[in-house]
Parts: C-alpha cells; structure tokens; sequence
C-alpha cells in the first residue's frame, strides 16, 4: 500500500443510491466518485436535492433502511466498505471515527436531556479507554468551553440555547470523540449571519487541531471559498465538476453548471457570494432526463447532450462531466 | 416547582365552584319542585309548601346555590336525598369507593397494556405482530365496552363459570368489570402511543443520536420513548374521566353498588340532589386527576418544567 | 382558489386516500351501514319491527329471522336495520353540531386572544372538569329521557374538546404570513376567519369529527343501554342490548347482532377517520 492510499481517509466509487416507494423511484444520487485525504476539507456544493444529504447519510451507514438502497459502487472508509458493514460494526464507527453535524441545530437536539448528557453519550458509547464517568464529565466541560460554552451550562436543556449555540452544542457532539472524518451538513444555514462566521471559523480551528478531514455540505459557494481545500459541484445526484479550490474558484475549465452558480467566474480575492440564477429548475429526481442531467437548463446545450450521458474530462485531477470538452483538455467548437 | 404546583391548586378553586355551579344550573332545570317530586301532585298544597321550605326550595336560585356550596364547603354536607331523606355524602361515600377502585384498577390495566403494545407494535413496524396489534386493537376501540362487558359475562361467568358476574364483594368481582372498561381504551392507547412513537423516530434528533453511534435499542429507550409519551401523558387525564364514565355503565352491566348504579337509579326517581352531588362529586375527583397528571407531565417535560418555575402560566 | 385547482387538489387527495387499503376497507364498510339506514324500508318494510308473533317468541337466528326474535316476537333482524337510523343520526348530527359550536367558540377564541379567549377558555376548564358521561348523564337526568334530550347531552359533552382541539389549530394557522396579509388589506374578521383560517385549518378538524361520530355512537348505544338514552320499544341499538341483558341466559344470540353492528359502524368511521389522516397530511407516510 502506498503512501498516497494509506492517508486516502475516504473513497468512495460509482456510488448510486436510489429511494423506492411503491409509487416511484427516485434517483438521489447517481455514480459519483470522490476521496478526501488527512486533515483535508471537502466541499459539496449544490442546490437542494442534489443529493448532498444522502451522500453524507450513506457514508455514516444512516440511508433509511426501508426505501434507500445502495445500487452500485462502495464507500471505503480506511479501506473498509462502510455499505458492507454490519449494524454492529457501523455503530462503532459512527460518532467515534465519522461524526455529523446538522443542518437544523433547532431539531437536532432531544429535547428531553440535558446538553450534558446528550454529548457525554457519545463518549459512553466508544469508551475505549474506560473512563470513569468523572472523566466523562470532565471531558463534557472541555468540549462544551472548546466550543465556546462555559461548562455550568451542561446541565441545561437545549430549548435554553439560542439557535448558534446549539449549534455549537451540535459540534461538541459531534467533535467529543476526536473522529477522523467530521460531515457539516449546511452547519450554518439555519443561522444569522453573524454567527454563520463564527461557526465556521471555529470548524476550521478544530479542525487544523486535530487533522480531521471535513465534508463541507453546502450551497453557499462562500463558505466553499473560505473552508475548502477541495470541491465538489453536485446536480441532480452527479458531481459535474470536481477539482481543488483552485481548479473550482480560478480555472479556466468549468462546468456550465459551475458557470451558472457563479455567474461568471471570479477570482478568489473577488466576492463571491452571490449566485446569479440559473433558468429553469432541476429535473424531477424520479424521472431524469436521458442525457446529460443538465441540458434542460444548460444554455450551451448541444444536440447530443440531449440523448448520451456525459464522460469524465480530466486533468490534473480537476474532473468535468461535459461533452463541451474533449479528451486533451480543448474546448469543442 | 411547589410554588406552581400551589398556584395550579388555587387556580382549581374557582374552577371547582364553576363545576358546581354548571352542575347546580343543569341540575336546577329539572322540571317540578322538591315537594311534588316527593309526595306526588296529587297532595296537599300545604305539605308540598312545607316539603318545599324545608329544602330551601322557596329561596331565589342564586341564595340556593350559595347555600349549597356554603354546605359542601363548612359541613361537607351535599344535601338531603329525595328519595331515602337521607344525607346524599353517606349515600355517596357507601358507594364511591366501588367506582374508584374500578376506574383506577382498570385506568392501570389500559396505561400498561396499551402503552407497552404501543411500543412494541411501534417497534415492530410492519412486522406480522405490527399488524396483529393494529387490527386487534381498531376492534377493542371500535367496541362499545359495556357489550364486550356483556358478552366477557356470557363466556367468563355463565359458561365457563370461571368469575362471579354480579356484585362487589371481592377483588374476584372486579376483574371482569375492569377488564371490560380497560379494554377498549387499552386499545386506544395503543394506537396513539404506536403513532407517537412513529412520528418521534422520524425526528432529527433521532437522527443525531444515531450518528453518534448509539444502536437502536438505546435510540429507542434512551431517545424516542419520553419523547414519544408525552402527548400520551397529556390523554391519561382525560383517559381517567373516561374510565369513570365506563365504570357508571359497567356497574350496569355487572349490577355492582356503585356510582353509576346510585346515579342512575336516583335519575329514575328524580331525586335531584342525589344526582347533582354525585355528579359534583365526580367532577372534583377528575379536577384533582387532572391537575395530578398536568403536574406529572411538568416533571417529564424540562420545557414545561421551566416554563413553570419562571412563573408562567400553566396549560396553555 | 379557483376550481380546476381544487378539483386537482381533491382528486390528488383521493388518490392517496385509495391507496390505503383498510382505508377503503373502512369507506365501502361505511357506505353499507349508511345505505342500510337509509333505504332500511327497502330492506325490510318497518312493521317487520313492531309487528309481535306470539309463537315465535324468543326464536334464535333461522331463515325466518336472521338475526332471532325478542321476548314479544318481534324480528331482530328488521329491527337492527332500522335500528342503524338512531346510531347514525345520533352519530352525525352531535358531531355536526358540536363542530359547528366548537368551531365559532375555538375560532373565536383562538383567532381573537386576549379577554375573549380567556373567557371562553376559563368556561372550557369548567366543562372539561366533568368526565363527557357525567355530563350528559346531568343533562339526560334534568331535561328527560327522549331522542331530543339526548342529542342535546351528547353534543354537550362533545362540545369543550372540539373547542379545544379548534383553538389550538387556529391558534397556530392564525400566526401564519398569509392571515397577516389579509389583516394588513384590511379583511375583516369574519371573513379571515371563515375563509383564510378555518379552510387551512381544516385537516385535524375533519379527522376529529369523523372520529367523534364514532366515540358519539358508542355513548349514545352506553346510555341508552343504562336506559338514560332513547327508550324501549324504539330498535336502537343500545336499547335492544338493554332489553337483551334481561334474557343473557334464554337468549344470549340477541346480544350478538346489535353489538355487532354498533362495532361496524363505530369501526367504519374510525378507519375512515385513519385514512383521512394519512391522506391529509402525506409526511407521515414514508
């Protein structure tokens, strides 16, 4: 095994996850691919319904286990197929090797236990070290102040938490057992601006600290600019662009998709933040159209993007699924 | 907390003497006049004009009432029956124990079987169990208990001989009266503790507490369960009143002495105290369950907890 | 709303509703029992109930008598089908009119806050202090026992959970952005009320009172069977199993039939009332 796989945390191969009702079937996610190294940070980005969730979810072993199914490709964590593992096996790895944090700090919390005993539980469940439950506490206390609340409030309920500082609460749960793979599901969309910064600067700190890699769910392609070492643009449950932030942010080469999020494309030093509209919206995740997924909305479209399903462009690991680009890297005319 | 629960029990004052007013005024519609429901019309006007003043019967309606609750208040006293002229509290307090023991036996029986095969259906979603639990209880809370009562005594009593199937001598007695009232709302609490636990675990936090590596077991114990009894806490009060109201027609069923059979038979007779204080009586009892269980519900809930000690106001 | 969109509304509501097999089990179930009361002369022409053959006193279930005959004669089967009459009435019209109640005090109280809902909500704790049968039991006991009087007492008892269960959903649609838009255009109360809030409100209250009939059905055959509702010779059903418990060891089959059709129908509103929940609000299905 050489050096560059075994640092290789997460890989994940072909990956299509469909969810079956008996009315209809919807596509959510359909062969994607992606790794992510030690300590690096991944962004998704994409509109709602891209499929980010579900990807997150399939990687912590958390698909709704009557309606979603895994139909092809794997998801290696350290080298081990997490789609393949046992309810058992899955249980360990979750919270103490990948943890999530959600979207909604509002409902993620049980309302009926304290914070204290609600990020305490995760470490009762991996300790592997035999803590005493002193120990736990104690520990508790240092998360709660390591995310920036004073440890006397361990003992309150979530509804006496402001919306950030649950979100917070969410983090320390979420960050309490050191995992190696920490998944932000949009950490600060439900949260005022203000406090969005804050979160996020606080992510990124844990983060260098103790070399976690991050999956960074999101769709605003500022918090892309800021966290990320790497990104991809998902639609309709495909990544269409895949590269560095770099390759996203100041390339030349771009998905139309990509082109439209950012209305043109800028420079990182540039502000960003704004997304011009795309017409149209995304196709119905339970009939997608034949070709390229894009092309109803694509204002390059070609003739043949309406009946063959794009490759993959490459180059230097910057990836395009397009037909506007050929295999050496030239934009077809 | 004691500073709310003191504060609830203030606030039950005024309820009660609403109770008895309401209770006082629907009663006071009854047609006829203490002394011709007692001697009859056909008697002498003077001796329904003496009958009359000795209930207080002459008095405008509000000094009645005042009178009425004055008695309750400083004399424990509901009046003088009609129909044995005896004071209506003996009558009441020979009996009341009877409908009681019933209502609480069988308010015991459904809480426990309900809301454990709630779960258990709840766990077991779609499972063959699932469905069992499913059909078996829409037929209990579809049936009206005072016939499954009726025909649990064809089985129990007249063929197998197993229970006796009228009186109250023995705690033998009331299992099939229990039975039959806790039966029906047994099932009831079952569809709504299996609904609520299947709505709590499509909650995020359900979620979160998954992603944290917790199997289901503790998902469901730790996480789901108090969330999900809740809403069902908040019907034991009432499902309290409804037993009561079950144990009036059981005892019909079961000729138990009791409540239900003193009320029934005093509605016959007219005897218009004897209704009202039962009925007073009653709706007191179910005031004070359900302040008990509101009370309950503050201790399961940390919101409402502190919604309390902040000095908020209760049930809204 | 105009009414292409409605129609579109109502029949994607019907496609979920059909889905849901014991929910169609439940509405083809309530079509029968509901045919049954109203063409019962079709069935069975009314003097099949009254009329009393002496030498058939007492006769368990034949060809001759479906369902027996009672201690005068009188065929159980003729009066189990009209029968189905009182329960049904009963059944709708206090839920009916408790809903209508319920809906202008919960409105009221809901949507207005303040010393209205104060007071209708102090009036409502009062009420809600008396177990429902007590209550009608008081009502049956100071007005008389008669069909009238005992709609009256069980519309009644209906009457503070129907306010409470209106208040609190009017409380929430009231809060809603589009009841502020009407309000900020200058709509008066009424007609936010009746048009904006009530119509949004709609789900729970249409499952409660489909449930209610069922609940409503059950203690009306209760008080009857205790002879506090509709009284003997009428065939309903409470009162044919009253009359029934006298001859429990002669004639234990006329218990049979009339508690199983108060269980039908009690079940057929009940499954009904199941259907429209899921079909109202489609996040509960997975």
């Amino acid at each position: 095994m050489d050096e560059r796989i075994k640092d290789e945390i997460l890989k994940i191969e072909d990956l299509s996850i469909q969810y079956k009702t008996d009315l209809e079937t919807v596509y959510a996610v359909n062969g994607i691919s992606f790794s992510l190294k030690q300590g690096e940070t991944m962004g998704l980005v994409g509109e709602t319904g891209a499929g980010k969730t579900t990807t997150a979810l399939a990687v912590l072993g958390l698909l709704a286990e009557r309606t979603a199914k895994v139909t092809s490709g794997r998801v290696l964590f350290e080298g081990q197929d997490v789609c393949k593992m046992s309810e058992h096996e899955l249980q360990r790895l979750r919270g103490e090797k990948i943890s999530m944090i959600f979207q909604d700090p509002m409902t993620a919390l049980n309302p009926v236990l304290t914070v204290g005993e609600q990020i305490g539980e995760a470490l009762y469940l991996h300790n592997e070290q035999e803590l005493s439950k002193k120990e736990i506490d104690r520990k508790v206390e240092e998360t709660l102040e390591m995310v920036g609340i004073p440890r006397e409030r361990k003992s309150e309920y979530p509804y006496q938490f402001s919306g950030g500082m649950r979100q917070r609460v969410v983090i320390a749960i979420a960050l309490v057992c050191n995992p190696k793979l920490l998944i932000a599901d949009e950490p600060t969309t439900a949260l005022d601006v203000t406090i969005q910064a804050q979160i996020l600067t606080m992510i990124c700190d844990l983060q260098r600290k103790y070399g976690t890699s991050v999956i960074m769910i999101t769709h605003d392609l500022g918090v892309v600019a800021e966290t990320c070492d790497k990104v991809g643009i998902m639609y309709a449950g495909e990544i269409v662009e895949y590269g560095t932030l770099a390759d996203i942010f100041t390339g030349d080469c771009h998905h139309p998709y990509t082109e439209g999020l950012f209305g043109s494309i800028p420079s990182l030093t540039e502000d960003a933040r704004r997304l011009h509209p795309i017409e149209g919206l995304m196709p119905d995740p339970t009939e997608l159209p034949e070709g390229c997924k894009f092309a109803p909305r694509c204002t390059k479209c070609m003739e043949i993007c309406k009946t063959c399903q794009p490759g993959v462009w490459e180059k230097n690991g910057h990836q395009i699924q397009c037909h506007r680009f050929t295999e050496n890297g030239e934009v077809k005319r | 907390m004691s500073k709310y629960i003191v504060k609830r029990l203030l606030y039950m004052i005024p309820v009660l003497l609403g109770v008895a007013f309401l209770v006082f005024t629907i009663l006071s519609l009854t047609p006829g006049d203490p002394g011709s429901i007692i001697l009859g019309i056909t008697a002498k006007k003077e001796d329904i004009a003496a009958l009359n003043t000795q209930f207080g019967y002459d008095q405008p309606f509000f000094v009645r009432f005042f009178n009425y609750v004055g008695d309750i208040i400083f004399h424990f006293d509901l009046g003088t029956s009609y129909a044995t002229r005896q004071p209506v509290m003996d009558s009441i307090l020979a009996r009341f124990p009877n409908t009681l023991l019933l209502a609480v036996l069988s308010m015991c029986v459904s809480a426990i079987l309900g809301i454990s095969m709630g779960i258990f259906s709840a766990v077991r979603q779609y499972s063959v169990m699932d469905h069992v639990c499913i059909v078996v209880a829409l037929v209990f809370a579809s049936m009206p208990g005072f016939w499954l009562g009726l025909m649990m005594l064809i089985l129990f009593s007249l063929k197998l001989g197993l229970l006796p199937s009228f009186g109250a001598d023995s705690l033998r007695h009331f299992i099939l009266p229990a039975l039959t009232l806790s039966l029906p709302s047994a099932a009831g609490l079952l569809r709504l503790t299996r609904a609520s636990m299947l709505e709590t675990v499509r909650q995020e936090y359900i979620r979160t507490a998954r992603a944290k590596g917790a199997s289901n077991k503790r998902v469901i114990w730790r996480h789901a369960l108090r969330n999900a009894l809740l809403p069902v806490v908040t019907t034991l009060g009432s499902g309290f009143g409804a037993s009561l109201g079950g144990a009036i027609i059981a005892e019909t069923v079961f000729a138990m002495p009791g409540m239900g059979t003193l009320m029934t038979t005093a509605i016959r007779q007219k005897d218009v105290p004897m209704v009202m204080g039962a009925t007073l009586f009653l709706a007191v009892l179910f005031g004070l369950v359900i302040l008990a269980v509101d009370i309950m519900y503050a201790f399961i809930d940390p919101r409402i907890k502190a919604k309390y000690q902040n000095g908020g106001k209760g049930r809204e | 709303m105009n009414k292409s969109r409605k129609h579109a509304q109502l029949s994607e509501f019907w496609r979920r509703y059909k889905k849901n097999k014991t929910a169609v089990m439940g509405l083809i179930l309530l079509v029968i029992i509901v045919g049954m009361a109203l063409f019962a002369d079709l069935i069975v022409p009314y003097e099949k109930c009254i009329e009393q053959v002496g030498a058939d006193r007492l006769q368990g279930p034949s060809m001759a008598h479906f369902f027996g005959t009672d201690e005068f004669g009188r065929d159980l089967f003729a009066r189990v089908v009209h029968g189905s009459r009182y329960s049904l009435l009963i059944g709708l019209a206090t839920s009916l009119m408790a809903l209508a109640i319920g809906a202008v005090l919960g409105a009221s109280a809901g949507y207005f806050g303040g010393v209205v809902d104060n007071v209708i909500s102090r009036i409502i704790d009062v009420f809600m202090c008396v177990p429902p049968v007590l209550l009608s039991l008081a009502v049956v006991a100071a007005l008389g026992t008669n069909l009238r009087n005992l709609i009256i007492a069980i519309t009644v008892s209906c009457i503070p959970g129907n306010v409470r269960l209106i208040r609190s959903v009017v409380l929430t649609t009231a809060e809603q952005d589009y009841v502020e838009a009407a309000k900020s255009y200058g709509t008066s109360n009424a007609r936010i009320i009746f048009r904006y809030v009530l119509p949004n409100a709609m789900g729970p209250i249409i499952v409660n009172t489909t449930m209610s009939i069922s609940t409503m059905m059950l203690s009306a055959a209760g008080l009857s069977f205790i002879g506090m509702g509709i009284q003997p010779p009428s065939p309903e059903w409470g009162a044919l199993l009253s009359n029934a418990q006298t001859y429990l060891f002669v004639a234990p089959y006329m218990l049979l039939f009339p508690g199983i059709f108060i269980l039908l129908s009690s079940m057929a509103f009940n499954l009904v009332g199941d259907g429209l929940t899921d079909a109202l609000d489609p996040k509960l299905k997975d």
